[in-house]
């Protein structure tokens, strides 16, 4: 009975539910869903991790390239992070260009990345101006279920913390370059940022939703954090929030960023 | 402290339902609305009318970054237009940047809310959004230091007009909790001035 009432009534099917200070899946609002991690996943990649929120799932791979760096910014490599789709994800995306939502995750992990200062730029940087790394992200969605940058970000800084870079020796008079396989590097990250998204329905504000609450929701956040400070308040817009609500997510997402921080660095710890 | 200077000059385009040139210290804007329009089979909604930004950069093709612009000027329409009273169909906003100098999403909102004033469309209610910055010094200010390496981080909220709750919040770079609430109450306070702004400026006309 209860399937068909929540076909016919989604809104509210998820009302009545809220009403009794739960949600559909069991969980009260402020508990979110059991994160898993599995680093080195991809062989052939140069490092690489698999994330699973509840159950979304998001791969990432990071592939190394050299490559030279910009002119306006020469002692600087690059990260370029790039989140994926494809239709095996949802019903909601088809083959093609990336969809709108692709694009703006690919932003957003861009942005937070960026704010965060994980990774100093120029510890890529191999010679200036010459030669640099390229780390190229890539993220792929294999099941959508809510909360996709939250997932993102936990893959993104787990494949980062497993990469190992050969050890470049360059000779910039001869512009000849000896990739030394066998001795590897890790990558110098400062910071594991993690973030947690939040979805409004009605003045309920409940922490790291499904897709079917996002869908039901007026209004998403998603807030990141390094350590205790705060990297990207994001609200795109939708039904307004108070203060009170805004900081209570904080307040909520400091808490889950540490168990996070924790789970990336126990996983990096069964890898070694 | 200074202020913010705003200017803005309204109906700039004749095709349009609504239109502005918006600017908000060094940073300007030209946006307009078609609306309500027939809108593309593959969007229209049965219970209401589907809002449809676009985003130009001054130069060169619309990039990720501009999706993400377009995304919150999106939603923060959709929260404001009175989107249950046009079913099937749609409301279209363009914006068009024209000049850069740090509050470019502030100053788009803005242009947009004025522009759908202009169009005379239904609405929940008026929104203001507000850029301030975060400088070496720790020290949070409305105006954009001259020196962009001046910036250690941005915040950006939007206000609605009944009872100044947030209805959008955009960040750049990292800060402690406590200066994330300095700006909030900054750029509310300073929400003031640019609704009085608005009023004027539909009064004047």
């Amino acid at each position: 009975m209860s399937e068909q009432y929540k076909i016919l009534h989604p809104v509210k099917y998820y009302r009545d539910y809220l009403a009794h200070n739960i949600r559909p899946d069991g969980r009260e609002f402020d508990k979110y869903r059991p994160i898993v991690v599995n680093l080195g996943s991809i062989s052939t990649a140069d490092g690489s991790a698999i994330a699973k929120v509840g159950r979304t799932t998001v791969v990432c791979g990071i592939k190394a390239e050299l490559c030279q760096s910009k002119a306006e910014a020469a002692n600087e490599g690059f990260l370029i992070p790039n989140v994926e789709l494809p239709p095996l994800c949802s019903s909601k995306f088809r083959p093609g260009p990336p969809t709108e939502q692709a694009q703006v995750a690919t932003q957003l992990v861009a942005d937070i990345l960026k704010n965060s200062e994980c990774l100093d730029l120029k510890s890529l940087c191999i010679f200036p101006d010459k030669l640099a790394w390229c780390l190229f992200a890539d993220l792929i969605c294999l099941d959508l279920d809510g909360s996709l940058i939250d997932a993102c970000m936990i893959a993104l800084m787990a494949a980062l913390k497993s990469v190992r870079l050969p050890v470049i020796d360059y000779d910039p008079a001869l512009d000849n370059k000896q990739a030394n396989l066998e001795h590897r590097k890790p990558l110098n990250i400062t910071n594991i940022p993690s973030s947690t998204t939040f979805a409004k329905f009605d003045d309920k504000i409940v922490m790291d939703p499904t897709v079917d609450e996002e869908d039901l929701s007026t209004a998403l956040i998603t807030i990141a954090l390094r350590k205790n400070e705060l990297c990207f308040v994001h609200k795109p817009g939708g039904a307004s929030v108070t203060d009170e609500q805004l900081l209570k997510c904080i307040d909520e997402s400091q808490k889950r960023a540490i168990v996070i921080e924790g789970i990336v660095e126990t996983a990096l710890r069964s890898l070694q | 402290m200074d202020e913010v200077k705003l200017r803005c000059e309204l109906g700039v385009l004749t095709r349009p339902d609504g239109s502005v040139l918006f600017s908000e210290g060094e940073t300007t804007v030209v946006a307009g609305i078609y609306g309500p329009v027939e809108s593309k089979i593959n969007k229209t909604l049965v219970e209401k009318a589907c809002v449809e930004a676009y985003f130009r950069p001054k130069s060169g093709l619309p990039g990720v970054k501009d999706r993400l612009n377009e995304s919150m000027i999106r939603n923060v329409c959709e929260a404001v237009i009175a989107v249950a009273l046009f079913p099937r169909t749609a409301v279209v906003v363009v914006v068009q940047e024209m000049q850069n100098n740090g509050q470019l999403i502030s100053c788009a909102l803005n242009a947009t809310c004025l522009a759908l004033l202009n169009s005379g469309i239904d609405m929940k209610c008026m929104y203001a959004a507000v850029t301030c910055f975060l400088d070496r010094s720790d020290s949070i200010v409305l105006i954009p230091p001259a020196d962009e390496r001046e910036i250690k981080g941005s915040f950006m909220f939007v206000f609605d007009s009944v009872e100044k709750t947030i209805l959008a919040s955009h960040t750049e770079g990292s800060f402690s909790i406590d200066q994330y609430k300095d700006a909030l109450s900054l750029c509310r306070e300073e929400s003031t001035n640019i609704f009085n702004f608005f009023k004027k400026a539909l009064t004047i006309k």
